[in-house]
């Protein structure tokens, strides 16, 4: 990379050398190089399943091309694998919607509970823990791996409810993780303390004025105690004004205010979303991410496309109806084009104190809880990857048979040197983790 | 010495931590007062100490420089001075010289108790004690907010059922009060006859009533669908819609400030899960897990309370009462975390506090205006040009955030000391002085809007006026808190936690029993205060005990079943008030017996009011060093034999022998071991008197009419409500109050709004003579 080069990554970025220092009591966010590569995992879900016919690409191998929903991922094909054949084969309570969501990353059935899908027995959440969580668990048991969160779960127009149907990330069995959709209350995870403690600063020197006049009014005796508080507010002042090991390699991202956590806003809290991952990578305080649009069933109206049907309804139209396909190819398409920032983004992010760009130590997975929205079929779910951080040979594309998703998982847990035995559901793991390399 | 030098001596003594049971050299305050003039200790100082020391220790310039002031026991300094002084002369000042003027110097000017007692009694400035910050930031938030109604006398929660999963009024089965939320449905329905058992939902709502304020633990069990709102309208405290693999517990923790109502909601739907049920569990402090009581629950509806979750270092209570007479580094970092805790909370209910939406026209001004009456409330006084200036308008300077710009007028306010101290006089602002004063007296936190305006309009000054507003003051919940409080300090309930017993000693006392003792305790407290009465005696003479269906069976008391509480009448020779209340009586015994030292210091300092210095040599209590044959009070006596023992224990252990009819668990007997229980000595009073006691009743009753034991109930109330030192307020102060006392019958209620009509009126130039005085 050529010095002009860098620059322009670091005015895009904000990064600057301010320093930026944290209140006390934070845990170190150990920027120093790593000893190892870093590995991160980000997993990107879009509802409702796909157009099969827009998005496999026909070839297998390496000479493929990408099909009309893809096609935004042109720049990155040669870093990309299609996984075409990975079925969910879980069974068991709660409809396809359900179980299509919660197992997708679990990969073992739901418990039995009271929520009653469209078809099927009613069900509860998920018996086990998810893949992302899994990887999140074991990069934090280890020192040289270890970030302030673990795991960040962020989510794009997700409905403020909690039930199988939006919940695909699973600390254990029965512990959901719900997705952060509006990006203030992440930023604020990330970096409230720190606005905190700028506030704090600003007035400070108000206080001790403050103090000095009404130290006047006093008796002698009194004053004594308003000297020593004046002499705490200094102490105060001069500690947060040192400078201090633990930098910010990247300024948070600054956000225009306001942005309502609605569907109009989509598109731009989408954005803000994964500006706020991308730094967050910058300043490593995570390792995995997940990246939720909507949930299953979700009904995002896109009227930015100028389409007015709910994201759902539509999917549900047969194959002959071409108005309908279309639309639908226009929404998957543009989900992909989200990924695609995702990725530019990435991919234009030198690696902090390491080599290349984030996208190089990187893997993101895209998935849906379908493989076809109007069959609600678990089988050939779209999992596209893409990224060069897990050692796998990319710029292909695969097509299996009818092979449990659970080998995925296992695979990506081999990738970060994580050698579990079976991931979920025990007997799905026959044949252990996909031969990716 | 004055009658309340002696009681500050008293309560300073006081703070040394009896509860390790140290035994030996301990004496009356009487006995040091009379014993004073003919101190062998001063002559001997004054001839052979003096002409280098001072005449009282303050030192001699040339000689020897150094005020004689340090922390050595007596023994150390009766050492150093034998072997050492005088320095001409070491012969001349052994044994029990040294000794005398060891004691001498240590009691009248070397110790820091004694440096103490030499400071003249003054109104200090001082900060917000931790219980005060707390109720503060609370009500400062709630004076944005509507007025709660009453929580009045209905108990539960109001319950509407519904015969399908969702809440729709078509399918409503019926409503009624559920008085605890502990239901097991199994397989069937709620009401077999009206609802189906396949689909059915329930809402409940209401208060929840904290008694006391900490941490509270919550557990909301259900293999069904729940959802628990706990003062928070918006985010559930508990959301589990979803069930999920059959029985599940929900637990939580939250801090409550007790003596307030906090908003409780929960829903609930069963569809097709095998089996029902719902309980709602609380571990409040000093209590164990259970259904949460139906006493603590109302139908009343109330709004959220902001509890700052910010812990603080512990106030100063060497005085005997918590006080905000020193600041520190952690305090200055705790108040700056609560008040970054209280911003977000600003910020997070940003609409409802200003009445006002982000997208409004006029959202700056009102968002402004919302920041001037918040500093406004947090000083307890209008705000002049230039306050307003610096503390809000200038905050919110074109670039900032509006958000960043609320923060930092909370953030400024918060940590202003016009925020953080009581008693900034401004001699124009009288009236918000009086009423400052006043509420914090009483609630422990700041005036109201009434108490606010009525500052503003001149309208609180004049004992008349002030003792209007007391008493529609105390019927506010936070002032039966704060009484109870006081209470609870005057018992010593404050710091008590383990009463545990052996087990096998006696079976059925266990940690659900001892909360039940507490809450016994609790509602004697507050019957005996809130009575019409209102009747200081009352706390002493009463024989009846509140008892649930547990306490009854385990103290073998005949009841009709029932999880509730009732006044259950003894025979007046077995129980007398607080003194043989099971609670104070397990509190002070050992796990497998009586202690009637322990009993004896309580009753002593407490109960009696007589001061107790600490003993210089540690006797520890060891059962197996006696004979089994002998009864504890043999034991004791026996223990505490030696002369220098019984200066002080010809005082503690009559009293503790008085209850010795009362086992370690609080139950009457007759005998203990083989042998039959003797509760009669001859206990002798400070001014010489004897008095026969035979048991708890004489004690109480005794008590009941003694002058010392209403002088140091007068003070602790006064100290635990004003917080600052009654002897500040001027001589007659402490002897009016004792003869009002008197006069209304012991009148609780009288006492209060007495007392808090002193700290209100009280004008800094009264006492300036005192304040002026120069500290030795």
């Amino acid at each position: 990379m050529n010095a002009i080069r860098r620059r322009q990554f670091i005015r895009q970025l904000g990064v600057s050398t301010a320093v930026l220092p944290f209140l006390t009591g934070l845990p170190s966010l150990g920027l120093a190089s790593p000893v190892r590569p870093r590995q991160r995992l980000v997993i990107v879900f879009t509802p409702n399943g796909t157009i099969p016919g827009a998005f496999w690409p026909s070839d297998q191998g390496r000479d493929f091309k990408l099909k009309e929903i893809v096609e935004p991922l042109e720049p990155f094909r040669h870093r990309t694998l299609f996984l075409n054949g990975l079925a969910n084969k879980v069974r068991g309570d709660g409809d396809n919607h359900m179980r299509g969501m919660s197992c997708l990353l679990t990969g073992i059935e739901l418990f039995p509970g009271n929520i009653q899908g469209g078809s099927h027995t009613p069900a509860g959440w998920a018996s086990g823990i998810s893949i992302d969580q899994e990887i999140k668990n074991y990069f934090q048991s280890r020192p040289d791996s270890r970030t302030r969160f673990g795991s960040l779960e962020f989510g794009v127009g997700v409905t403020d409810r909690a039930d199988p149907w939006t919940r695909m990330s699973y600390a254990g069995p029965n512990q959901p993780v719900a997705p952060i959709s509006d990006p203030y209350q992440m930023f604020s995870k990330l970096y409230g303390q720190m606005k905190d403690k700028e506030n704090v600063q600003g007035i400070l020197d108000e206080v001790r004025e403050d103090l000095k006049k009404v130290r006047k009014l006093m008796s002698a005796e009194d004053r004594k105690l308003l000297e020593q508080h004046e002499s705490l507010v200094r102490q105060m002042e001069k500690e947060m004004s040192a400078p201090e090991e633990r930098k910010l390699r990247a300024v948070p991202p600054s956000f225009e205010e306001g942005i309502a956590d609605q569907n109009d806003n989509v598109p731009r809290l989408s954005r803000m979303q994964i500006d706020l991952l991308v730094n967050s990578f910058v300043n490593d305080m995570a390792r995995v991410a997940t990246l939720q649009y909507t949930k299953s069933v979700g009904q995002a109206h896109m009227k930015w496309l100028d389409i007015k049907d709910g994201h759902h309804s539509l999917s549900h139209e047969p194959d002959n109806d071409k108005v309908a396909q279309e639309k639908l190819v226009k929404i998957n398409k543009w989900f992909c084009a989200e990924l695609r920032y995702l990725l530019d983004r990435m991919a234009s992010t030198p690696e902090p104190g390491g080599e290349g760009s984030l996208l190089d130590n990187s893997l993101v997975v895209w998935t849906n809880e379908l493989g076809k929205g109007n069959s609600h079929t678990l089988d050939n779910i779209p999992f596209v990857l893409v990224g060069g951080g897990f050692g796998f040979d990319m710029g292909r594309s695969l097509k299996f048979e009818r092979v449990a998703h659970n080998r995925l998982h296992l695979a990506l847990a081999h990738a970060v040197g994580h050698r579990i035995e079976t991931f979920g559901k025990a007997s799905l793991c026959d044949g252990g983790p996909l031969s990716l390399g | 010495m004055s009658q309340t030098r002696m009681l500050i001596l008293a309560r300073t003594l006081q703070a040394a931590c009896w509860i390790a049971l140290w035994l030996g050299g301990l004496c009356s305050n009487l006995e040091a007062a009379s014993a004073r003039s003919r101190d062998p200790g001063r002559e001997i100082y004054r001839q052979q100490c003096a002409r280098c020391h001072g005449k009282n220790g303050e030192g001699v310039p040339g000689e020897y420089n150094e005020p004689l002031q340090g922390d050595w026991s007596v023994e150390k300094l009766a050492r150093v001075i034998e072997r050492t002084m005088p320095e001409d002369a070491p012969e001349k000042c052994v044994g029990a010289d040294a000794e005398a003027v060891a004691r001498y110097v240590h009691q009248t000017f070397y110790s820091r108790e004694a440096r103490e007692r030499k400071r003249p009694a003054r109104v200090e400035v001082s900060r917000l004690t931790n219980r005060q910050f707390l109720a503060t930031a609370a009500d400062l938030l709630r004076s944005f907010g509507p007025e709660d109604p009453s929580v009045g006398s209905e108990r539960g929660l109001h319950a509407v059922y519904y015969n399908a999963r969702g809440f729709d009024n078509e399918r409503k089965a019926f409503e009624r009060v559920d008085r605890q939320i502990n239901f097991e449905y199994g397989t069937g329905s709620p009401e077999n006859s009206h609802m189906g058992s396949t689909e059915f939902s329930m809402q409940w709502r209401g208060s929840l009533l904290a008694d006391e304020t900490g941490i509270h633990e919550f557990v909301l069990e259900s293999p069904n669908g729940v959802r628990l709102w706990l003062n928070d309208d918006d985010q559930p405290a508990v959301d589990a819609w979803v069930a999920s693999g059959g029985a599940a517990d929900h637990s939580f923790k939250l801090r409550l400030i007790g003596g307030r109502a906090y908003p409780l909601r929960l829903h609930f739907f069963k569809f097709k899960d095998k089996s029902a049920s719902v309980r709602l569990l609380w571990k409040p402090p000093h209590g164990v897990l259970q259904p949460i009581p139906a006493r603590n629950l109302a139908t009343t509806r109330s709004s959220p309370t902001l509890v700052l979750s910010t812990s603080f270092p512990p106030d100063d209570s060497s005085v005997g009462y918590a006080r905000g007479v020193s600041v520190s580094k952690s305090w200055d970092e705790s108040v700056t975390q609560a008040a970054m805790e209280i911003a977000n909370h600003v910020v997070k209910n940003l609409d409802r506090l200003s009445r006002s939406q982000a997208e409004d026209k006029d959202r700056l001004a009102k968002v402004r205006t919302f920041c001037q009456e918040f500093a406004q409330t947090a000083f307890r006084r209008p705000l002049d040009e230039s306050l307003r200036r610096s503390h809000v308008t200038d905050h919110f300077q074109t670039g900032r955030k509006l958000d960043d710009a609320v923060r930092r007028v909370v953030l400024l306010s918060i940590k202003s000391p016009r925020f953080l101290y009581l008693g900034l006089e401004g001699a124009s602002e009288a009236g918000y002085n009086a009423a400052s004063r006043l509420s914090y007296a009483l609630w422990d936190s700041l005036p109201d809007k009434r108490l606010f305006e009525k500052a503003a309009r001149g309208e609180l000054n004049g004992r008349e006026n002030v003792v209007a507003e007391c008493r529609r003051m105390l019927e506010d919940p936070r002032a039966r808190a704060k009484v109870l409080s006081f209470l609870h300090h005057w018992l010593q309930m404050d710091h008590l936690e383990d009463l545990a017993k052996d087990p096998q000693l006696f079976p059925g006392f266990t940690s659900e029993l001892i909360a039940d003792l507490r809450t016994s305790l609790n509602l004697s407290l507050e019957d005996a205060v809130w009575s019409e009465s209102s009747d200081y005696r009352d706390l002493l003479l009463t024989p009846s005990l509140y008892m649930n269906d547990r306490l009854a069976r385990f103290y073998g008391v005949g009841v009709n079943a029932t999880d509730d509480f009732v006044k259950i009448p003894f025979d007046p020779r077995e129980r007398s008030g607080v003194v043989t209340h099971p609670y104070l009586l397990a509190a002070f015994s050992y796990p497998k017996s009586t202690s009637p030292i322990h009993r004896g210091v309580f009753l002593t300092r407490h109960i009696v009011g007589r001061a107790l210095r600490p003993p210089p040599i540690a006797v520890a209590f060891k059962d197996s060093d006696f004979s089994p044959d002998l009864s504890m009070r043999e034991k004791i006596t026996e223990l505490t034999r030696p002369q220098s023992c019984q200066s002080c224990h010809s005082v503690i252990n009559p009293l503790g022998f008085s209850l010795e009819h009362y086992d370690a668990v609080g139950r009457l007997r007759s005998f203990d071991g083989d042998k039959r229980i003797d509760a009669a000595s001859d206990y002798v009073t400070d001014d010489g008197e004897t008095v026969r006691l035979t048991g708890g009743r004489d004690l109480a009753e005794f008590a009941a009419a003694s002058g010392q034991a209403h002088a140091t109930f007068i003070e602790t109330l006064f100290h635990q409500l004003v917080k600052q030192p009654i002897a500040a307020y001027g001589p007659e102060v402490f002897s009016r109050l004792r003869e009002s006392f008197l006069a209304s019958g012991c009148n609780m209620r009288q006492l209060l709004i007495e007392a808090r009509a002193v700290s209100a009126l009280y004008a800094p130039g009264k006492s300036a003579a005192t304040a002026s005085k120069p500290r030795s």
